[in-house]
């Protein structure tokens, strides 16, 4: 799920890799960084999380070598949007989600998609995943505007934590990331390992 | 869509009638136990589809002056349930001149929906009420008569989006170093209308206005919220 604050942006996931009920790993990370203040959440099928992370990094390389500037988010968001599209009928299985601060100015931005790029952009907070419901009603009930970063990461962290353990196949640690001007943090968190 | 269109222009092959003697109706219900009292909420909107049968129906039953009944699920089995409880309970009071007690409805519910294992009520249920020591208590059934003694417990279309956030807020759960304070009366109302507020933006099924029904060894008293209409 990712999350709006007062000049910043977070992101968290999940750290479980798992075939239904088998827990294969517990440190498979699904939130990759693209560029120093842009990151996307890639929940889904484990080899689709990694194909299309390699995929888009590289017509993200490319870009940058052609326009040679950093992306807006905004354009990444589209970017990804026409890679998932590409394959309407036979589509890549993750539902990604994108948080980040404009390159120029700082302005957070974050987004969501469904499998086949439909780009949904929201100013509060978006979630996917096996628990997205237990997420919404986290959310729902926890955020509210012009978080400071400090209090962003907890409300992410209780919104997270709390729905992840209400669903069997979630879980298994956590991490977030809080995007900010000038740094980005990233903490594991200490959840039940179950 | 597609077999209207088909109807149209008479490509009609062999067609599968299918009748399912269950319909969802949707609604959410919760209930939360404190020291001596507990609370036991509803929606008050009845929906099949994507449309709205009603938007004045709870879905919390009084069956004593100590029990309070939240069912949702399919409408018809939750009238015709409610209807053979109330009967039941008369009975028990007739041949035993007291009312029963909460544990003893939780049982009794339990038994009679195992009795139909094998065309099940399609029926959540939460009973909320006072039990035999004067302390709150939460009974949750599956809708083949499963049970379990809880603190809290939401059922219902927004199920999902309600439970973590009372595991949270009443459970203490994932917050180290909070200090355990038992529950208040005002908190739990407060908190149980804040959830449903939050429960109705984002299910489709869950609006209209929230019935929350306070339970205490000196009754039952009934309070209405309104909630989204959309």
């Amino acid at each position: 799920m990712a999350m709006k604050g007062k000049d910043c942006v977070a992101i968290a996931a999940d750290r479980r890799f798992g075939v239904q009920a088998q827990t294969v790993s517990m440190d498979f990370d699904k939130i990759f960084e693209m560029g120093p203040h842009l990151y996307i959440g890639l929940p889904g099928l484990a080899t689709d999380v990694q194909t299309v992370s390699q995929r888009l990094n590289f017509r993200l390389k490319m870009y940058e070598l052609r326009e040679n500037r950093k992306i807006k988010p905004k354009t990444f968001m589209s970017m990804v949007s026409n890679l998932l599209y590409e394959r309407r009928f036979g589509p890549y299985f993750v539902e990604p989600v994108i948080a980040g601060l404009d390159p120029k100015t700082f302005q957070p931005f974050i987004a969501s998609m469904d499998l086949i790029g439909c780009p949904m952009i929201t100013d509060d907070f978006v979630v996917s995943g096996t628990c997205s419901e237990q997420m919404y009603g986290m959310c729902e009930s926890l955020w509210e505007p012009n978080l400071e970063p400090e209090d962003l990461f907890e409300t992410i962290s209780q919104a997270l934590m709390n729905a992840f353990d209400r669903d069997a196949v979630s879980g298994w640690g956590a991490v977030v990331y809080i995007i900010e001007k000038d740094k980005v943090t990233k903490r594991l968190l200490k959840t039940r390992m179950d | 869509m597609d077999s209207q269109m088909n109807e149209l222009y008479g490509n009609n092959g062999p067609k599968q009638v299918h009748f399912s003697p269950y319909a969802f109706n949707g609604g959410t219900v919760l209930a939360v136990a404190g020291e001596d009292f507990a609370v036991v909420a509803s929606d008050t909107r009845l929906s099949e589809g994507f449309s709205i049968h009603s938007r004045d129906t709870p879905k919390t039953y009084k069956l004593s002056d100590k029990t309070v009944l939240g069912s949702c699920g399919f409408h018809g089995d939750v009238l015709t349930l409610t209807k053979v409880i109330g009967a039941r309970l008369k009975m028990f009071e007739h041949s035993h001149n007291k009312k029963m007690s909460t544990s003893s409805i939780a049982a009794m519910l339990s038994t009679m929906l195992y009795y139909k294992r094998f065309f099940p009520y399609y029926v959540y249920n939460i009973i909320g009420g006072i039990d035999d020591e004067g302390k709150g208590c939460v009974y949750s059934f599956d809708p083949v008569g499963s049970y379990e003694r809880e603190a809290y417990r939401a059922g219902g279309s927004a199920s999902s989006m309600l439970q973590p956030l009372l595991d949270n807020q009443i459970g203490f759960k994932n917050q180290e170093g909070a200090t355990v304070v038992p529950l208040s009366k005002e908190k739990a109302v407060a908190l149980v209308k804040d959830v449903f507020i939050s429960a109705a933006e984002r299910d489709i099924y869950t609006g209209d206005a929230i019935i929350v029904q306070v339970v205490t060894k000196d009754g039952v008293k009934t309070e209405q919220f309104p909630l989204r209409k959309d």
